[in-house]
């Protein structure tokens, strides 16, 4: 799972989301997919803190070398 | 009429010198008596002698005429002429027979007057205009590597001139050749200056100076001969006579035409304490302009950093609304959400029931709620 980059993830996880608007999922499918799309936004959720940690660190590095 | 003699050798006539002079002589002095303008040179006088002899030369080309006039005329003429100085002259040719000399005798003799200089002049102008000469004008060095300076040598006007170069410009480099600037030898003193100047190395512009005169003392300067040099003249001529009407041909033909000599003066060199000042405020503004163009630059600089660091987070905010609107929908649609309205899900072993008719009394089921979920046993199905 972590193995999946933001964009795939991301694109599961609306892949999920218009499958259970659809409302053609049975109950036991959309709980499934939901539990899944509920891991997917964790997971994205965490690449998207991850990379924004990286940012600003990175500007802080670039502040600190500033004359 | 005179008879001459001939002598007769066989079919040849011959006549004898002094029979010849004779005859020609008579034949010049049938010619009328009429007036010949030129300038007076080599004047001979001498109380002993019965005529006074002078050579009148034509200014133009230098041509030559010997005149003669009886002392006792000449003397209550009272004329005090000089050398060069220009005449009309009344009388008609003549030859000297015992020489065989020709020359005029002449009669009268007038002092070329005001009247006959103007209208002298004013031909000079008007064909010296028709062939272009006044109109050639060339544009001053912006700073002379040498000046040429043709004045006086002792006028104020060569003063003027080097007092106002040097206090202007002290680094200036001078060439000043003195002449004469008045009298019957200024005109070929001074084209012989101007020459000598002009040709001199590095000269850049020649100044030619006086300080003011009469009307007769100024007209060297409108000479024919002068008035063509300045026009030849390989650099630009500034001519500076102090005058304060009848503008002399010089000011007419010369490239720039000053007042005075010290109106020349400050056309031909800048003022270096001006020019100093002038020099520092472009360099000011130069400086200026520079930091300006840095500080935009840097301004715009810093404007791409900003863009540069922002653009990650506006990336990152992007992903995260559109990640955020899916969860959204998820949710929205999340069989929890149902639950939480209070709604449950009966399950048996791990079936979903749909029906009552999928159960029976006694049976085990597993209810699930919006939170947390229990066991439970079948009482009775409707």
């Amino acid at each position: 799972m972590s193995e999946a980059t933001f964009e795939k993830a991301q694109r599961e996880l609306e892949t999920i989301v218009q499958r259970l608007e659809s409302g053609d999922a049975s109950l036991d499918e959309a709980i499934t997919l939901w539990e899944r799309g509920e891991e997917l936004y964790r997971v994205c959720s965490e690449k998207l803190d991850a990379a924004h940690g990286r940012i600003e660190e990175l500007a802080r590095r670039v502040e600190a070398v500033k004359p | 009429m005179v008879k001459v003699e001939a002598i007769q050798y066989g079919d040849r006539k011959v006549y004898s010198v002094a029979s010849f002079n004779r005859g020609v002589a008579d034949w010049l002095s049938r010619l009328p008596t009429i007036w010949v303008e030129g300038e007076v040179t080599e004047l001979r006088r001498n109380p002993r002698w019965q005529s006074v002899f002078f050579t009148l030369k034509d200014p133009s080309d230098g041509a030559c005429l010997g005149v003669t006039i009886a002392r006792s005329r000449f003397d209550a003429l009272r004329l005090d002429l000089r050398d060069g100085e220009r005449v009309h002259v009344y009388g008609r040719p003549e030859l000297f027979e015992a020489k065989g000399d020709f020359r005029m005798r002449a009669l009268s003799l007038e002092r070329f007057g005001l009247g006959d200089h103007l209208a002298a002049l004013e031909r000079l102008k008007q064909k010296l205009a028709a062939e272009g000469v006044f109109e050639r004008k060339r544009p001053l060095p912006f700073l002379p590597r040498r000046i040429g300076l043709v004045t006086g040598n002792d006028a104020a006007a060569k003063r003027d001139v080097l007092t106002t170069i040097t206090t202007r410009f002290p680094a200036a480099q001078l060439v000043v050749a003195e002449t004469y600037v008045q009298g019957p030898f200024a005109a070929t003193a001074m084209i012989d200056a101007l020459r000598e100047v002009s040709a001199a190395p590095d000269v850049d512009v020649v100044v030619l100076a006086r300080g003011g005169g009469s009307f007769e003392d100024l007209l060297p300067f409108s000479d024919e001969r002068l008035v063509r040099a300045i026009a030849a003249c390989p650099v630009p001529v500034v001519s500076a006579v102090g005058h304060e009407q009848d503008t002399p041909l010089s000011d007419l033909v010369a490239d720039v035409r000053a007042s005075t000599p010290t109106a020349a003066a400050r056309l031909v060199v800048p003022d270096a304490a001006e020019l100093s000042a002038r020099l520092d405020r472009a360099r000011a503004t130069l400086a200026r302009g520079a930091a300006g163009t840095l500080d935009r630059e840097r301004r715009r600089l810093d404007v791409a950093r900003d863009h540069l660091r922002r653009a990650p987070l506006l990336m990152l905010e992007r992903k995260r609304a559109a990640l955020e609107h899916s969860a959204g929908r998820l949710r929205a649609l999340s069989p929890k959400a149902t639950l939480e309205r209070g709604y449950a899900i009966v399950r048996t072993e791990a079936e979903i029931v749909r029906s009552s008719d999928e159960l029976a009394r006694g049976a085990r089921v597993d209810v699930e709620l919006g939170a947390g979920g229990f066991g439970a046993t079948v009482e009775d199905t409707r």
